[in-house]
């Protein structure tokens, strides 16, 4: 049946005052069920206490630089465990007493189940964990949570002491190894030093100097030697143009020669004009002349031929120009020798350096590699030398227990639990069951009852006119007992709420 | 003699058969309801005859003990109730009077109450007078009503042929309500309804008095025989239920029971109301 929240309130307010004894004890009975479940409900206290931890590996700050440290796990999972874990638990059993009737492994297998249900680990900000124990016994609560702090720092400080020295170990070990390598290193780097001693660093750079000077010095003879062959071959063609002997020019000649071209002049003249020009005839004469002079020349020569004496030719001199072109020659050619020996010299010092270039090459790439090696381990080892002294160290601080990063920060202390209801809880829960139950109960009564509660529910379903709703009529005797019966279903309710007050002061009081 | 008695003095002059009755007369009551003009001009000679033989008529608060209402009681919503379920009927009937059939759906369900009061709520009308016949014969109520317990009713009618009916019809204490109890039972008495004595019975108080509603306080409807006959001798017919006691089977039985053209509707009854809130 559709009904508007208005008719649903007031149907109900109308049902109960109609079943008012039915809501009044119901009330009454819900508060009592309510607060005697408040009163038998396990009391449950909780221990708790906060730890700081620094849970990073000791590796990670001895080997940064040096290594990469694998990622230390979940802080919370990892203390979980550990408090959780086989060891701890079983001292913690120990102690709190829960071994004194000797149970059998799987009775220790649910105790463990049961303690770990009732364990809660939490973080509180970035370093501090918060361990919590629930239990129904307020001393065992306390001594619990107690026993998980110490247990578990001793167990941390002792793990952090493991791994202090398995990284002492480490890097001792390869420290070693290293020094090892070290020595092999330096060893081979003497052994080649001392069989190839040009083997030193810079040798390849004054090698190639040498070679660019030689080089440099072939070129230059080279030009020289051109230069020389080329003057060689100059003075070889003026030698050969030169005579060995010069001839001087008689006056004899000298005549003739002036006839001719006289006699040349002449003709060409005698083309133009007669015999009798007087240039013409001034030629002639002059010719004539000349003749003359030529034939008394001769003559003289003649007639000192028949003395026979031997009279050199004093025409014929040695040439001087001659003379000095051959020596200048035979200069050169000494000069051309000397350079072709020069060069070759040179020639066969270069090929000695290229030689010996090729042997140094080899030699030096192994020295690089060996110093290389000899360098980066002598680095590596020098490092863990540091390391390990730094690794001393920290064992030291922690068998001094100077380095603990793990501290309880709260000391455990016990308080009721939070999660378990309160009484007041209850009494409050009570109350309102106390009001709600009955009212829901009038309200499914009212939609499931097959009795008619409610005038249009006839008309909706029957399909009838509902005349009237005559509403009860009160006699003055019921209103009287009315009246009586409201007094009594007050002080009912009034009782109730006065009981569920008196037991919370009660029990605030920690009488109960 | 005010102008209206004068007017009205004339007028009975004119026709013959209208009288003026004094305040006093009328129940002893100087109520509102009963110097209505109109009422008093339609009031007929019967009605103050009635009212010569009530002498001693129950006070509200008498008739509240006895769980019956009281146009006095003007902030007890229940007669606000009845006073609407007359009007109803009063406009379904078009002012004639009528048979009513109040009848429960099952034992319990306060048919009698029903009928006592809407008997009571005809009556407030001074110018209606009422009739309460107790039909519900394994069940009877009515009596406690009547102060002579002794007084023939309707099974001494049945039995004795030579009993009038106004001898069966007694006064109640409230003003123009009268009332027939069941009388003294034989062992069988379901045959009396079916008898031509009873429509005899109805009828002749049906059209003796045009102003007078009867109200039969009939048997529950669990009873189909003497609820079917019932309603064939009424004109309508109230059905009640009980609030949390009627099933809506019961209510669907008892309405296949009567004729749907005489079904007036249903009666929610004892609907639970906090009596301080209004």
């Amino acid at each position: 049946m559709q009904m508007y929240p208005e008719q649903i309130v007031k149907a109900v307010i109308n049902e109960s005052f109609h079943s008012r004894w039915l809501v009044v004890w119901m009330f009454v009975i819900v508060n009592i069920v309510v607060l005697t479940a408040g009163l038998l409900w396990p009391k449950s206290y909780t221990g708790s206490t906060s730890i700081v931890v620094d849970e990073k590996s000791i590796m990670e700050p001895l080997m940064k630089g040096a290594a990469v440290a694998t990622e230390t796990a979940d802080r919370n999972r990892n203390a979980r465990e550990v408090i959780l874990g086989r060891s701890i638990m079983r001292k913690v059993l120990e102690s709190a007493g829960w071994l004194a009737d000797h149970p059998t492994a799987s009775e220790q297998e649910g105790l463990f189940e049961k303690i770990k249900a009732r364990t809660t680990i939490t973080p509180v900000g970035r370093d501090v964990i918060k361990i919590e124990y629930r239990d129904s016994d307020e001393n065992r609560a306390l001594f619990v949570t107690k026993a998980f702090a110490n247990l578990f720092v001793q167990e941390m400080i002792t793990q952090k002491e493991s791994d202090t020295r398995a990284a002492f170990d480490f890097i001792d070990k390869q420290a070693q190894e290293y020094q090892q390598k070290l020595t092999a290193a330096e060893e081979e780097l003497r052994q080649l030093r001392s069989s190839n001693l040009d083997a030193r660093p810079g040798s390849d750079i004054e090698l190639s100097a040498r070679l660019i000077a030689l080089n440099t010095r072939i070129e230059n003879t080279t030009m020289e030697l051109r230069e020389a062959e080329m003057k060689h071959a100059s003075l070889e063609r003026q030698v050969n143009g030169e005579a060995e002997v010069t001839v001087l020019a008689t006056r004899e000649a000298q005549f003739r020669a002036r006839i001719a071209e006289l006699q040349a002049k002449l003709d060409t003249l005698r083309l133009t004009f007669l015999d009798t020009h007087p240039d013409i005839v001034q030629l002639k004469h002059q010719i004539q002349d000349l003749r003359a002079e030529a034939a008394a020349q001769r003559e003289r020569r003649d007639s000192a031929k028949p003395s026979d004496r031997a009279e050199g030719d004093e025409t014929v001199v040695n040439n001087p120009v001659y003379q000095q072109l051959r020596r200048e020659l035979s200069q050169s050619r000494l000069t051309i020798d000397t350079l072709k020996a020069r060069i070759a010299e040179a020639r066969r010092l270069v090929q000695e350096e290229v030689n010996r270039g090729k042997g140094l090459h080899g030699g030096e790439a192994r020295l690089v590699e060996l110093t290389r090696d000899y360098q980066i381990n002598r680095e590596i080892y020098q490092d863990l030398l540091h390391r390990r002294e730094r690794a001393r160290v920290s064992i030291n601080m922690d068998s001094d227990r100077q380095s603990s990063s793990f501290k309880i920060l709260d000391p455990a202390v016990v308080s009721p639990s939070r999660n378990t209801p309160r009484f007041w809880q209850f009494v409050l829960g009570g109350l309102m069951l106390g009001v709600l139950v009955p009212l829901g109960f009038l309200f499914t009564r009212l939609q499931f009852d097959p009795r008619v509660r409610l005038a249009n529910a006839i008309s909706e379903r029957h399909k009838v006119q509902v005349a009237a709703i005559v509403p009860h009529l009160w006699s003055p005797v019921e209103l009287t007992g009315l009246r009586k019966e409201l007094a009594i279903l007050a002080l009912v309710v009034t009782a109730t709420l006065a009981l569920s007050a008196t037991l919370s002061v009660v029990r605030f009081l920690g009488l109960l | 003699m005010s102008k209206i008695e004068k007017a009205l003095k004339r007028a009975g002059e004119e026709r013959g058969n209208l009288q003026v009755v004094a305040p006093a007369a009328a129940g002893g009551r100087t109520a509102p309801w009963t110097a209505l003009v109109g009422q008093e001009i339609e009031r007929p000679e019967t009605i103050s005859r009635m009212a010569e033989n009530e002498h001693k008529l129950l006070s509200a608060e008498e008739l509240w003990v006895r769980g019956i209402i009281h146009p006095q009681q003007t902030k007890e919503p229940a007669v606000q109730v009845f006073r609407e379920l007359r009007t109803k009927i009063s406009q379904q009937s078009q002012g004639q009077n009528a048979v009513i059939l109040v009848a429960a759906v099952s034992r319990g369900n306060g048919a009698s109450f029903i009928a006592r009061n809407l008997a009571a709520a005809f009556a407030f009308d001074s110018a209606k007078t009422a009739l309460l016949v107790d039909c519900n014969l394994r069940n009877p109520s009515v009596h406690e009503l009547i102060p002579d317990t002794s007084l023939p009713g309707l099974a001494d009618y049945f039995d004795s042929p030579e009993l009038a009916v106004s001898k069966i019809i007694h006064p109640v204490g409230i003003a123009r309500l009268r009332a027939i109890a069941t009388g003294r039972l034989r062992e069988n008495p379901a045959e009396y309804f079916v008898s031509t004595k009873m429509r005899h019975l109805i009828d002749s108080l049906r059209e003796r008095y045009r102003e007078r509603f009867i109200i039969l306080d009939g048997p529950p409807m669990s009873d189909i025989a003497d609820a079917r006959i019932l309603s064939e001798l009424s004109d309508y017919v109230l059905v009640v239920a009980r609030h949390g006691r009627t099933t809506n089977a019961q209510i669907e039985n008892g309405l296949s029971a009567i004729s749907s053209s005489k079904l007036l509707g249903i009666v929610f009854n004892d609907e639970p109301r906090i009596p301080w809130l209004r």
